[in-house]
């Protein structure tokens, strides 16, 4: 990463003091991904019509925290991805903490490998992303067997890893839109 | 903020991940272990969560209905489009329609035509008729006393019924055109061809002794004629329909089968006699008839 040349930088703790205003609206910008995920999570579990809305939450809230976690890990701390985990959980049907522990390793991926991934170009993140989000779904599919003590059909999970791989282009791009936004909002 | 070194700090960041995964799997295993606690609080978070998703399928139905209204909207505009030019037409044809009423009426006083009086007509509710000797026949509630005579002409919304056979002093049978004892002159309204209409219990009375040069046309309308001075000529009766090749009927306007209300009609044809003329010989009366049409039933059945 490039070292910052501002002052601030430099010198983490002298800095002025931040206004109310300016705490609330940075707590907003970091907080922006998670209420997203639980408007989602919310959204996808109300009584609403929508076609293939269980498999479509994981795939969207995979996607998600994977973005955010490798482009802002500030934007999403690995707290948030386990209350937003639990949340799903609780909402959902899953056994409880198996979305967590699964959110939690697709965002630890991210995070670690966030520089290597950064250089990369957008079709290999993606093709990186397709690998990672096969992986979680089995995984996902093969806790629910292990837990039920038999086999599942693997269609669902197949079918949820590939709106996952769907999913992910148009919402980066959706993403990237708002955080160019909320970088412009930045600069003074 | 608890002022530790950056090292520490940093040491327990990387550390944060970790222990979450490691909590997760706890919870995994107490899920597993304690179903019924796992379910006390998906319960406590569904509970938490009704009123939003409550408000979530509110809005739904109301944009839904709000889709369906404006769809309805766009279906009666196009409804209205097409009203609205039909509408048209059909002013150009009550525009046709004066103007030929018009000429109507001034061709017939320029022939001096002499105006038919308006027939007097009583109406009355039917009720069902179980008694009486025909097996299609029907009693209404108006009688002498409204001025019912037998021989009048019954008539329903939209065709011929039948005719008064009796009457009392509040009631009056009808005979329907479709019993086994109905004959009557009609008139093949393309051709002008003359036929009676035998009724034989069925629904569609068959029509006989049309003459053989002009047979029924399928569909074409059969009215009533004036031959034996029962009826005025030109009430509608119904359509010539053919239920087998050589087998015309009529298919009734009126629905006989459930008739709920009848106007009887005096046209006044019994006041109609023909003036005193000396010396004219009357055709002698046929005593033939009653045998003929039933040989020749026979023949045909």
């Amino acid at each position: 990463m490039m070292p910052d040349p501002s002052m601030s930088a430099w010198e983490p703790e002298i800095q002025p003091r931040q206004t109310l205003w300016q705490r609330l609206d940075a707590a907003a910008r970091h907080m922006l991904p998670s209420i997203f995920i639980a408007f989602i999570i919310i959204l996808f579990s109300a009584p609403i019509p929508l076609p293939g809305a269980a498999e479509l939450l994981p795939a969207i809230v995979i996607a998600t925290v994977f973005f955010w976690s490798f482009w802002r890990p500030s934007g999403m701390p690995s707290v948030a991805v386990f209350i937003l985990g639990l949340f799903m959980d609780l909402v959902g049907f899953t056994p409880l903490g198996v979305s967590a522990f699964i959110l939690l390793l697709v965002h630890g991926v991210g995070l670690y490998a966030r520089f290597g991934l950064m250089r990369l170009h957008f079709l290999l993140v993606w093709g990186v992303f397709s690998l990672l989000a096969t992986a979680a779904c089995l995984l996902q599919w093969g806790l629910a067997c292990l837990f039920r003590f038999h086999m599942l059909d693997v269609a669902p999970a197949l079918f949820e890893a590939f709106l996952c791989i769907g999913v992910y282009p148009p919402l980066s791009a959706l993403f990237s839109w708002v955080f160019h936004m909320l970088d412009d909002k930045e600069e003074p | 903020m608890i002022p530790v070194s950056i090292q520490v700090r940093q040491a327990l960041g990387k550390l944060v991940l970790p222990l979450l995964l490691l909590l997760s799997i706890g919870i995994i295993i107490a899920g597993q272990a304690d179903k019924p606690l796992a379910d006390k609080a998906r319960m406590y978070v569904a509970d938490a969560l009704g009123p939003l998703w409550n408000l979530m399928s509110s809005t739904q139905e109301r944009v839904l209905a709000m889709t369906d209204n404006l769809r309805e909207a766009g279906r009666l505009a196009k409804e209205n489009a097409r009203l609205k030019a039909e509408n048209e037409n059909l002013r150009r044809w009550y525009d046709v329609a004066v103007s030929l009423t018009r000429e109507n009426d001034s061709l017939k006083t320029a022939l001096h035509w002499i105006p038919e009086s308006a027939p007097a007509f009583v109406t009355g509710r039917v009720v069902a008729d179980s008694g009486g000797i025909y097996a299609r026949a029907v009693l209404l509630v108006a009688g002498t006393d409204s001025g019912v005579q037998v021989g009048n002409v019954a008539l329903a919304a939209n065709g011929l019924a039948g005719r008064v056979t009796e009457t009392g002093a509040h009631s009056a049978r009808i005979l329907l055109i479709t019993d086994i004892a109905s004959r009557l002159p009609v008139m093949l309204e393309a051709s002008h061809t003359p036929a009676i209409m035998v009724g034989d219990n069925s629904p569609m009375p068959r029509l006989m002794y049309y003459a053989q040069d002009t047979r029924p046309i399928e569909g074409e309308r059969v009215v009533t004629s004036d031959q034996a001075g029962a009826f005025p000529a030109g009430l509608p009766i119904g359509t010539v329909h053919y239920l087998s090749a050589g087998r015309p009927v009529v298919a009734p306007f009126a629905q006989l089968d459930h008739l709920s209300l009848l106007r009887v009609f005096n046209f006044g044809q019994s006041q109609i006699e023909p003036p005193e003329a000396p010396g004219h010989v009357p055709l002698a009366p046929q005593r033939k008839p009653l045998s003929l049409p039933l040989k020749n039933l026979l023949g045909q059945g």
